[in-house]
């Protein structure tokens, strides 16, 4: 059975990229645009890993993971944060937020599917 | 004290070498003394010694009473030579006590009269006893030296009494010097000195406290000068004065205390606050009250700081303004990195896609909708770069607006006209009012058309299907009034007054389900600024949005400069260029 990543992403073109990507490296997709229903959703499929966008309307991804990490369920899902606000002390910040890597934006397509595989393995 | 020592050495010296000098006239009015004029003599050396004594240890009382002591021995031994209390030297004891006096010592005194009544009660003892040798001098000789004795005497008694004299005007001469001194600290120093008794009382007041607290020193007396310190500094001054009174250490404190100016009595005293650092110490000794308890008096001194604390606070606000600003500008740019980055992932994200077709199996569909994508998002991208240049350029004063009269109505309607498609293509009606008496108008046409196109694109962005968005132009006395009105999502009370600051988008907290990069309205704010117009938001969450553009008819008229500039080399343009001043947007809930 394929692996199942779950996609937390506002902005619906990257969405649709993440998305395409990953169908296209045999990965099966939950997608949703925010933080609240990216919980629900984790609940429901219990994916293999979530790709977290940092910057999200409502809650911010960070907000997110933390809940994720609280929830004895949940927290051994990996989470990778992506995100575009690549400023200094981001990166520690977020690996400070319980996320398992973490990736800026724009991504290089080589090494989103490496970070995936890392954790995921072939699909 | 010198001074004493002084009036001490003086005429002993005097005497002792006045002494010496009689000698030799003595001698050859005499011929060989005898063996009691050669004691006499021998004697007078003894004051040089007591005045060297004096000199070599200071101690005043005990040169005094050796003083007594050699005078009463010398007149006794002459006394008893000469005829015992009926000698015409006995007369000298009574300038014994005399010359103590000059000590001002009480115990010198009473020494010295001991000595003289001693020297007396001997003498009379040796008379009674008949042991006084029959005196050997001619009775007529007794008759003058008895003169002699008595008039020396009364001579040294006077030089004494002048000394007293003297000794009295130093005195009081180095007190009222004294006194001087320090009237010239008290009258000089701000700084005001108290001293404070139990529970911080007040028990003393330096005269500066009246011109610095604006009040009498007597109103400050007690718990006067703690109900003026400010309610909040309270503990600290009470804890100053405890803990100096306590620990027996300097404490220091600093407090705001009310001051009224009472320079003017005409009005009504105006009190303000003045900054007062107060630094004390406890008082040598604890004072014992009538009741026997022990009270540790602190003494403290203040000063007014009021200019130094005022130059503190405009540091720390100069610095929390430029945290403020440094703040905003790394928000700017990390706001300006998420917009550049979104699109960018877009473009790279799925050109990689492509040209990695083959191992991704992309059919020739799917690499139409992807370069659609790529040339969608660049072109967003354009637009993001482009806002941020222009609102770089508004912002530092370089965008430079060229106005040129053309006719508004026009201009109004081919902007309504290009986003006329976009409003149909989300379903949303959009009208157009342009009143008959809109003016031909003077301004930069290039920043009016921008400024209606971002204000009709946020318009429509913001509206849901079915909603409208109206246009209106109307002449509003020196001004042309464009309004946009749309029956979109609103904006939150919360969000109004950051309306216009670069890359915010209202509601984002919400729901960021609308593209734009945020730049839009404060590019409006900037060109609207550079005409001297102002920018009106009337808006209520979920009940549309109403923004109103006033530019004044000709702004060439308004601007406080024309734009010339324009063909200046660039750092002049910078240097002329306008101050950009608050944009006057009125916000209305």
């Amino acid at each position: 059975m394929a692996k199942t990543v779950l996609i937390v992403e506002d902005n619906e073109l990257n969405m649709k990229l993440f998305h395409d990507l990953l169908e296209a490296h045999g990965y099966d997709t939950i997608g949703t645009r925010n933080g609240v229903e990216a919980l629900d959703l984790a609940r429901k499929h219990h994916p293999d890993l979530i790709l977290m966008d940092i910057q999200l309307p409502e809650v911010s991804g960070l907000e997110v993971t933390k809940w994720l990490k609280d929830d004895q369920d949940l927290k051994a899902i990996p989470v990778v944060a992506v995100t575009a606000f690549a400023m200094k002390g981001d990166e520690e910040r977020i690996r400070e937020g319980g996320c398992e890597a973490y990736l800026s934006k724009p991504i290089s397509v080589g090494k989103f599917i490496e970070t995936i595989r890392h954790f995921l393995g072939n699909a | 004290m010198a001074a004493r020592h002084r009036a001490f050495i003086a005429p002993r010296l005097l005497g002792s070498f006045a002494a010496f000098a009689a000698i030799p006239v003595y001698l050859a009015a005499r011929g060989v003394p005898n063996a009691l004029e050669v004691l006499v003599f021998a004697w007078l050396v003894a004051p040089i010694l007591i005045a060297y004594f004096i000199s070599r240890t200071g101690r005043y009382e005990r040169a005094h009473t050796l003083s007594s002591l050699a005078l009463t021995g010398l007149v006794t031994v002459v006394a008893a030579q000469t005829g015992g209390i009926g000698s015409f030297a006995a007369i000298w004891l009574v300038v014994v006590p005399l010359e103590a006096s000059l000590s001002a010592s009480r115990r010198v005194v009473a020494l010295a009269s001991t000595f003289a009544l001693a020297a007396a009660g001997l003498l009379l003892l040796l008379d009674a006893i008949n042991l006084v040798p029959a005196s050997a001098t001619a009775s007529d000789d007794l008759a003058a030296l008895a003169a002699l004795s008595i008039i020396s005497a009364a001579l040294y008694a006077t030089g004494l009494a002048l000394g007293a004299e003297s000794l009295a005007r130093t005195s009081i001469w180095l007190f009222y010097e004294e006194e001087d001194r320090y009237r010239l600290l008290a009258r000089n120093m701000t700084d005001v000195i108290t001293r404070h008794g139990r529970h911080g009382a007040v028990l003393f007041v330096s005269p500066a406290a009246e011109p610095l607290f604006g009040v009498t020193v007597r109103s400050l007396l007690g718990h006067g000068l703690f109900e003026r310190v400010h309610v909040a500094d309270r503990p600290a001054y009470l804890k100053a004065l405890s803990d100096a009174a306590a620990s027996g250490d300097a404490q220091s404190a600093e407090f705001r205390v009310k001051r009224d100016l009472a320079a003017d009595r005409l009005h009504v005293a105006d009190p303000f606050i003045i900054w007062i650092e107060m630094r004390c110490r406890p008082l040598d000794h604890a004072v014992r009250s009538r009741n026997g308890q022990e009270t540790q008096e602190v003494v403290a001194v203040m000063r007014d700081v009021t200019g130094r604390k005022s130059q503190e606070q405009a540091l720390e606000d100069a610095r929390a303004e430029s945290e403020r600003a440094n703040a905003a500008k790394d928000r700017f740019l990390a706001n300006m990195s998420h917009e550049l980055r979104t699109p960018l992932n877009v473009i790279i994200g799925f050109s990689e896609m492509l040209t990695k077709e083959g191992p991704m199996m992309l059919n020739a569909q799917r690499r139409q909708s992807y370069a659609q994508l790529i040339n969608e998002s660049g072109h967003h991208l354009l637009s993001v770069v482009n806002g941020i240049l222009d609102m770089s350029k508004i912002d530092n004063g370089n965008f430079e607006i060229m106005p040129e009269p053309f006719a508004a109505d026009r201009v109004v309607a081919t902007c309504c006209d290009l986003m006329t498609l976009k409003a149909a293509e989300t379903g949303i009606e959009l009208a157009l009012r342009i009143a008959p008496d809109v003016p031909e108008i003077v301004a930069d046409k290039r920043a009016f058309n921008q400024i209606l196109l971002n204000l009709l694109s946020n318009a429509i962005k913001f509206t849901d299907r079915g909603g409208r968005v109206t246009v209106s132009a109307l002449r509003d006395d020196a001004m042309i009034a464009v309004a946009v009105a749309d029956t979109g999502v609103g904006i939150g009370t919360d969000d109004l007054p950051r309306l216009g600051d670069p890359f915010f988008q209202a509601g984002a907290s919400y729901d960021r389900r609308h593209d734009g990069t945020g730049l839009g309205l404060s590019i409006v704010k900037g060109l609207v600024d550079l005409h001297s117009g102002t920018l009106e938001i009337r808006s209520r969450l979920g009940a549309g949005t109403t923004v109103t553009v006033r530019l004044p008819i000709d702004c060439e008229r308004v601007r406080p400069r024309s734009p010339v500039v324009a063909a200046a080399p660039k750092g002049v343009v910078e240097a002329l260029a306008p101050k950009r001043i608050d944009p006057p947007v009125r916000k209305i809930a």
